[in-house]
């Protein structure tokens, strides 16, 4: 196998998120949720490298504690997307019949619920915290998976090795497992890394509407989303989160490419 | 191909597509941050209908800008020796939008709709209750409306002049339908209403037949006349495409400027900042019956660990006055003995805590991002109050649901802001009464609701003044809740925009405004 | 054909139904109360009670649930609390902004991302590929509020082409619609571009590897006649899922970019609508918006054949 270069690029973006992360646990510059009024809106300094936010804070050490906040957040709700979602949609595409259409009727009920409406909900029912966010955003994407995968599960099931197998006479669950479920893995990789992106930026967005994470817990979202305000006198405070978003959904999204080109299972063939 | 020539000539034609039309230029238009609740004063209302209402329909009497009570339809309003009969003499002249003159019976009948349970009037309790109860609006002749009380109130005429009462508007019966309900407002104000286009603009029209009062404006008193043939409110609810659409020339007053913003917008030649103090009160709120905080000595340690006038420097970027009393600065009733603030002392605040019991219990302190000042005051009392060893988390919560628990009582400390009340002894109930029956009521100590009732009757301003002061001494040592400051409005306008001015209450006047170009 | 619409939009009923009963109990579950918000810090609590009967709010859950289902059945939304406004009316013309945006957006990412994301995935592992995935990932990690605060200030502040405020229906003045859209339209193209393009890419890649592909190819059919008819179709086909996806979405969920460029769309209707607890409106803006993606996806389903043989609408 050749060295790819998503695999390189994506692999060091995200390592160095990683590492920001892991280095947040043990060490930040200064106290990430330390006020100071005398020193706000401060310009990157030999203090402050990437300068201070609207209540003096150190804005290094709290891109330092989001990385943490923000993976965390942004990948457990990847993770409940992803398993909500393939179990609907494997069900749904291949079982076909009554069962896809209460499952569909159910991720179309799911998939018509605004985000916003949902995590409203979850929040007020589960008080203002990071899993209530994780919840609401894992259910409001579950259904997007579950149509991805119900797709390309409806196109797959009617090639002809499918039915051969059929013919074979492997049971339903070997031909869904040995057949099926690895052609769900290119684009479910694609949507993973994507809704990587998206619930990062969805949990942002939340913050601009004021719900999200509650503060003063730092994530990358609710740095952007308070930053809006002071664009023009205080850019570090949007640029700083901002790449790490970047340089985050980058690393996934390409690491996510050079996943799927590995695991894709014609690739031997 | 043609793809191209579209995007030449798009750009060809932006350039002067949207140049003003020539009779736009007698159109005010003014930021409104979010819809209007209706144009019915006083009943389904927020502080955005009030400030539209306000240029439709008058009152009896009005406010001024120092928050005491002028005559507006009334010229002249008698007190009768036992206080219990206000007669009110009508001003001549006065017209409603639909060319009626105004009569004592207009009033009566408007009175009467207020006055009716299923209204929903927002004050009709207040002129229902033990302290000030109306017994009769009566009408002698065409020109004097006797409205009798069951005994003295201080606050009768405040209560009939609040803006949020609508200002107990006097509007032509032709304003409500057939079967009684409210169609649109045909009133005696400076404007008539326009149209309303829901989620987007109200538009006023100038009323030509306006009968204006002498003088200067004052307040929603004084000399009202439109200067303008129309009044847009332009409704942007993003505080930054706000800013933008005034630089922008989009809109030519923005009367809701944040203070974060106003360093940037004093450097730009040609703008004009106008700065009131408001009557609003923000405060920290503590709650009594908490196991922790119903100690006396607990509630003093947090008072004392916070660095008031820090805090609300940072808050307000220094355009507020910090104080700890709950009667706004700018009030008569303000005393100097009011005007002090306790300095912060942490050695103290760690001494009473640990007297107190406390043993690093984390609190909690509820806040929202619906109005920033909540939130950067509850990230700096969190912040404040660790300098003394006190910990604390806090629950940002969505407005409403916030609103809920403070109704509820239902929190440890909360950051909340009370609207503008206009008279002392509001600005104490709106905080005092007893937690069995209402549970958002911070105090709960019946010596003071007695003094408070007793404010609320008595209208020697000498002796009301005396027992506020006593009150206030009383919630220092108590503290239920610390008192911050009230907060300023920033009105903003461009070069061309003349004769516009902040006040006490936030919401934009447009009477007495012009466009000079 | 219509008969396999008529039994799409039949089976949609309970979807529609169980949209609007979860949305219903959950809005009551969730605390706050319109009564309390409309009297606001001075609300006695007699008079929290007087409102709230006045707006219906007093009576047992359910039976407020089927008189609204009664009276959704004969066409009336009911009215909403905030302002007394008709629901029905409102959502009809809030979507008349939202829709001209959304649609345009989508259309403008999709004519953008297709034919990109088929270039990355023909240049496979080029230059050229790393590149126009690099561009869509910073294209997807920009949220959307911040985008267009940005192009607000450049288009409309500094350069003064497009007004900052200002929609006029298009039925009042299409050109000036024309422009309180453009930065809306073309922020929300941006962003959603970002995934269409990654998305076409990698069902490409895909198709790319079939054996027809490879037949095709040794057949000596030229390599542009192998894109358009044996790739194009095919590749086309899982990005379609996803436009209808993110079409559906945007119709219901576009509150931040209507916030940012002040349009009285359908999102920004429904967040207020959330914030004030208005009840009527967000059940009916819920509702709508169900039947709006329950429209969408038959479309989306029924267009599904057309590109991928494969599989039959039915």
């Amino acid at each position: 196998m050749r060295l790819r270069p998503n695999l390189v690029i994506g692999g060091t973006l995200l390592g160095f998120v990683l590492a920001v992360a892991a280095a947040a646990l043990v060490w930040t510059p200064h106290d990430p949720v330390r006020t100071n009024l005398r020193r706000r809106l401060r310009p990157p300094s030999a203090e402050y490298w990437l300068g201070t936010d609207e209540f003096g804070r150190d804005v290094l050490s709290r891109l330092m504690t989001g990385a943490v906040t923000s993976v965390t957040v942004a990948a457990a709700t990847v993770v409940v997307a992803l398993l909500l979602g393939l179990a609907i949609g494997l069900a749904g595409g291949y079982l076909r019949g009554w069962v896809d259409r209460v499952l569909g009727a159910l991720n179309d009920t799911l998939l018509a619920f605004p985000g916003i409406l949902l995590a409203l909900g979850l929040l007020a029912v589960m008080g203002p915290s990071r899993w209530g966010i994780v919840l609401a955003l894992g259910l409001a994407y579950a259904p997007t998976v579950a149509r991805v995968v119900r797709g390309t599960v409806l196109s797959i099931r009617e090639r002809e090795f499918v039915e051969a197998s059929r013919a074979l006479g492997n049971s339903e669950a070997y031909t869904l497992l040995r057949h099926v479920v690895p052609h769900t893995v290119a684009p479910v990789t694609v949507l993973a890394t994507s809704l990587f992106g998206w619930v990062i930026l969805s949990e942002s967005a939340l913050n601009f509407l004021g719900l999200g994470v509650p503060p003063p817990a730092a994530t990358w979202g609710n740095m952007l989303a308070s930053a809006r305000p002071f664009m023009l006198e205080a850019p570090m405070l949007s640029i700083a989160p901002g790449a790490m978003i970047a340089a985050c959904l980058l690393g996934a999204n390409l690491l996510g490419d050079a996943l799927r080109d590995i695991l894709d299972p014609r690739d031997g063939a | 191909m043609r793809f191209r020539a579209l995007l030449a000539a798009f750009a060809a034609a932006s350039s002067v597509a949207l140049a003003v039309p020539a009779a736009a230029q007698d159109t005010l238009r003014i930021r409104l941050n979010a819809d209007i609740r209706s144009t019915d004063p006083g009943v389904n209302r927020d502080a955005n209908t009030d400030g539209i209402v306000w240029h439709v329909v008058e009152g009896l009497v009005a406010l001024r800008a120092d928050a005491s009570v002028g005559p507006m339809l009334a010229e002249r309003v008698e007190v009768s020796e036992d206080g219990r009969a206000y007669t009110f003499a009508l001003r001549p002249g006065v017209r409603f939008h639909n060319g009626q003159p105004l009569t004592s019976a207009d009033v009566a009948f408007a009175m009467q709709r207020y006055m009716r349970r299923e209204t929903n009037w927002r004050c009709r309790g207040d002129l229902d209750s033990s302290v000030t109860r109306i017994t009769a609006v009566e009408t002698p002749d065409e020109r004097t409306v006797v409205i009798r009380l069951e005994q003295p109130s201080a606050l009768f005429l405040t209560m009939l002049a609040r803006p949020d009462c609508g200002q107990a508007g006097i509007w032509h019966r032709d304003s409500l339908n057939p079967d009684g309900s409210w169609r649109a407002p045909v009133g005696t104000g400076p404007f008539r209403l326009g149209e309303w286009r829901r989620g987007q603009f109200v538009e006023l029209t100038r009323f030509e037949n306006y009968a204006a009062l002498p003088g200067a404006p004052d307040g929603l008193a004084g000399n009202k006349t439109p200067m303008v043939e129309r009044v847009r409110f332009t409704i942007i609810p993003d505080d930054a495409a706000a800013r933008a659409a005034l630089l922008a020339g989009n809109i030519d007053i923005l009367p809701d400027a944040r203070s974060r913003d106003l360093p940037e917008l004093r450097q730009r030649p040609g703008i004009s900042i106008h700065s009131a103090a408001s009557m609003d009160l923000q405060v920290l709120l503590m709650q009594t019956r908490d196991p922790l905080l119903q100690d006396v000595r607990m509630r003093r340690a947090i008072a004392l660990a916070l660095d008031v006038p820090e805090l609300v420097r940072a808050v307000s970027e220094g355009t507020s006055r910090p104080s700890r009393a709950p009667i706004p600065v700018g009030s008569t009733f303000f005393t100097p003995a009011m005007a002090e603030v306790p300095p912060r002392d942490v050695a103290q605040a760690r001494r009473l805590a640990a007297e107190a019991g406390y043993r690093g219990q984390r609190l909690r302190i509820v806040t929202t991002r619906r109005y920033e000042a909540f939130y950067e005051i509850a990230v700096l009392v969190q912040d404040m109050l660790r300098d003394a060893g006190i910990e604390s988390d806090l629950e940002v919560l969505e407005w409403a649901t916030q609103l809920d628990r403070y109704t509820r009582g239902d929190y440890q400390m909360m950051a909340f802001g009370f609207s503008a009340r206009l008279d002392p002894s509001l600005s104490y109930e709106m905080f005092t009464g007893p937690k069995a029956t209402q549970p958002r009521k911070a105090w709960d100590n019946p010596e003071v609701q007695a003094m408070l009732e007793q404010t609320m009757r008595e209208t020697d301003a000498i002796r009301r003044r005396a027992t506020f002061e006593a009150m206030h001494r009383r919630l220092l040592e108590e503290v239920p809740m610390v008192a911050l400051y009230s907060s300023v409005t920033h009105g903003v306008t461009p070069r061309h925009v003349q004769g516009y001015g902040s006040w006490a209450v936030d919401a934009p006047r447009a009477w007495g405004v012009r466009i000079q170009r | 054909m219509a008969g396999y619409v008529l039994r799409r939009l039949l089976v949609a009923l309970p979807t529609l139904l169980l949209a609007a009963a979860s949305v219903f109990f959950l809005m009551r579950l969730v605390p706050g109360d319109p009564a309390l918000l409309i009297l606001g810090d001075a609300a006695t609590p007699e008079a929290v009670a007087d409102l709230r009967a006045a707006l219906g709010l007093d009576r047992p859950l359910p039976v407020q649930f089927l008189l609204w289902l009664e009276r959704v059945a004969a066409g009336d939304f009911g009215r909403s609390i905030t302002n007394g406004e008709a629901v029905g009316p409102l959502l009809l013309d809030r979507f008349a902004v939202t829709a001209p945006v959304v649609l345009a957006a989508v259309g403008a990412a999709a004519l953008l991302a297709v034919p990109f994301g088929m270039l990355a995935a023909w240049k496979q592992d080029s230059l050229a590929d790393v590149a126009t995935v690099t561009v869509a990932t910073l294209l997807l990690s920009m949220p959307s509020f911040w985008l267009g605060l940005i192009l607000l200030l450049v288009f409309g502040l500094w350069l003064g082409w497009v007004p900052v405020v200002g929609w006029v229906p298009f039925a009042e003045d299409p050109w000036r619609a024309l422009h309180a859209i453009l930065l809306p339209v073309v922020t929300l193209a941006l962003v959603e571009a970002g995934v269409l393009i990654r998305m076409a890419r990698a069902s490409t890649v895909e198709v790319l590897r079939l054996d027809y592909v490879a037949h095709a190819r040794a057949k000596g059919v030229p390599e542009g006649r192998v894109l358009a008819r044996h790739v194009f179709p095919n590749a086309f086909a899982p990005t379609l899922t996803l436009i209808g996806l993110v079409l559906g979405n945007l119709l219901g969920g576009i509150a931040v970019m209507e916030t940012v460029f002040t349009l009285p769309g359908l999102g920004r209707l429904l967040v207020d609508a959330i914030f004030a607890r208005d009840y009527p409106v967000i059940q009916g803006v819920m509702l709508f918006i169900a039947a709006i993606y329950v429209l969408v996806n038959l479309a989306v389903d029924l267009l599904y054949p057309v590109f991928d043989p494969r599989v039959t609408a039915d």
